[in-house]
C-alpha cells in the first residue's frame, strides 16, 4: 500500500475512533429511546468509502469496532457484538447501495443508518434468542433517517471541501 | 441531495411509520411474563399492585406494578436502559435488559393466580 494513502487511512481511523467514543458519552433524549446515536463516526466511514472504495472502508469499519471495544466498553461484552453487527451490515449495504443506485452520499448514509438498525436489532434478537426485538425496529428507523441525513450532509459537505 | 434521495427517505419513514401503526395498536394486556436467560421465571398479574424482585445476571431486578403497568425500577447496568424505559402496558411491548438477561413481555391471556417459577 502506497505510505500517503496508509498514513491517511491510519489518521482516518483514529479519529473514527474518537468520533465513536465521543458519540457514546452524548446521550440522545435522555437515554430514553435506547439505541439511537447520531452516528458520527460514519461520516468517516463514509468519507473512506466515498475516497478510497469497498475494501479499505470495510476494513477500517471492522477495526474501529474492534478498537473501540478494546478501548472503550470491553473486547466480546454485549456492546461490542451490537456494533460489529451494526457495522459489518451497514459497511456491506453502503457497499452494494453506491455501486447499484444512484443514491448521494446522503441517501447512502441513510442506507447505511438504516441498515446499522437492523445489524443490531439482529444481533439482539440472536443474543437473547428472542424475535419480539423485532418490534422496535420500526421506531428505531423513524430516529435512524433524520440522523443518516444529518451525518450524510456532514459528509458530503466534508467530501466538497477536499475536492 | 437529489431525488432519489428524497425518495428513499420519504418511503421508508412511511413504511416505518405504518408498521408501527399497525404493530402497536393499543391492546392492554393483563400478564406480565419475566424471563432471565430464555427461561420463564415469573409470571406476573398486572391486575395487582405490587413490587416483584427477580434475581438479574448483575444482581436482583425490582419489578414495579401499577394501574396494570409495569416497570423496572431498580437494576445494576452500565446504563440503566431499561428502568428509563418506563412503564409498558400493551400488548407486544417488553423490556429488554441485556446486561441482566432479563426480558419482561406483555402477554394478554387470563391467568388465575401468579405462578412462581424460579430457576
Amino acid at each position: 500500500m502506497e505510505l500517503r494513502k496508509f498514513t491517511r487511512l491510519s489518521m482516518l481511523l483514529a479519529l473514527s475512533v474518537v468520533l465513536n467514543i465521543v458519540e457514546n458519552m452524548i446521550p440522545l433524549f435522555n437515554g430514553t429511546v435506547p439505541g439511537v446515536k447520531l452516528g458520527i463516526a460514519n461520516i468517516v466511514i463514509l468519507f473512506v468509502l466515498d475516497q478510497y472504495g469497498f475494501r479499505d472502508a470495510f476494513f477500517l469499519s471492522l477495526t474501529r469496532v474492534l478498537l473501540v471495544s478494546i478501548l472503550y466498553s470491553g473486547l466480546f461484552s454485549v456492546s461490542f457484538f451490537l456494533s460489529l453487527g451494526g457495522a459489518v451490515l451497514s459497511i456491506v449495504a453502503m457497499g452494494i447501495f453506491i455501486k447499484i443506485t444512484k443514491l448521494s452520499t446522503i441517501g447512502i448514509s441513510v442506507i447505511g443508518s438504516l441498515f446499522h438498525s437492523l445489524g443490531q436489532i439482529i444481533m439482539v434478537c440472536f443474543m437473547i434468542g428472542e424475535a419480539n426485538a423485532f418490534f422496535y425496529l420500526p421506531i428505531i428507523i423513524l430516529f435512524a433517517i433524520p440522523t443518516g441525513i444529518l451525518t450524510g450532509v456532514l459528509t458530503s459537505e466534508l467530501i466538497k471541501y477536499f475536492n | 441531495m437529489n431525488k432519489q434521495d428524497i425518495i428513499l427517505c420519504l418511503s421508508v419513514f412511511i413504511i416505518a411509520l405504518l408498521v408501527l401503526v399497525f404493530i402497536r395498536l393499543p391492546k392492554k394486556g393483563n400478564v406480565a411474563i419475566v424471563y432471565y436467560d430464555n427461561k420463564e421465571i415469573l409470571k406476573i398479574n398486572l391486575k395487582i399492585d405490587n413490587t416483584y424482585t427477580v434475581k438479574g445476571y448483575n444482581g436482583d431486578v425490582t419489578l414495579e406494578v401499577s394501574n396494570g403497568k409495569i416497570k423496572v425500577s431498580d437494576e445494576i447496568s452500565p446504563k440503566h436502559l431499561c428502568s428509563r424505559q418506563g412503564y409498558i402496558s400493551n400488548s407486544y411491548e417488553s423490556i429488554i435488559c441485556l446486561p441482566n438477561k432479563i426480558v419482561v413481555k406483555i402477554d394478554d391471556s387470563e391467568i388465575d393466580a401468579v405462578v412462581m417459577l424460579w430457576n
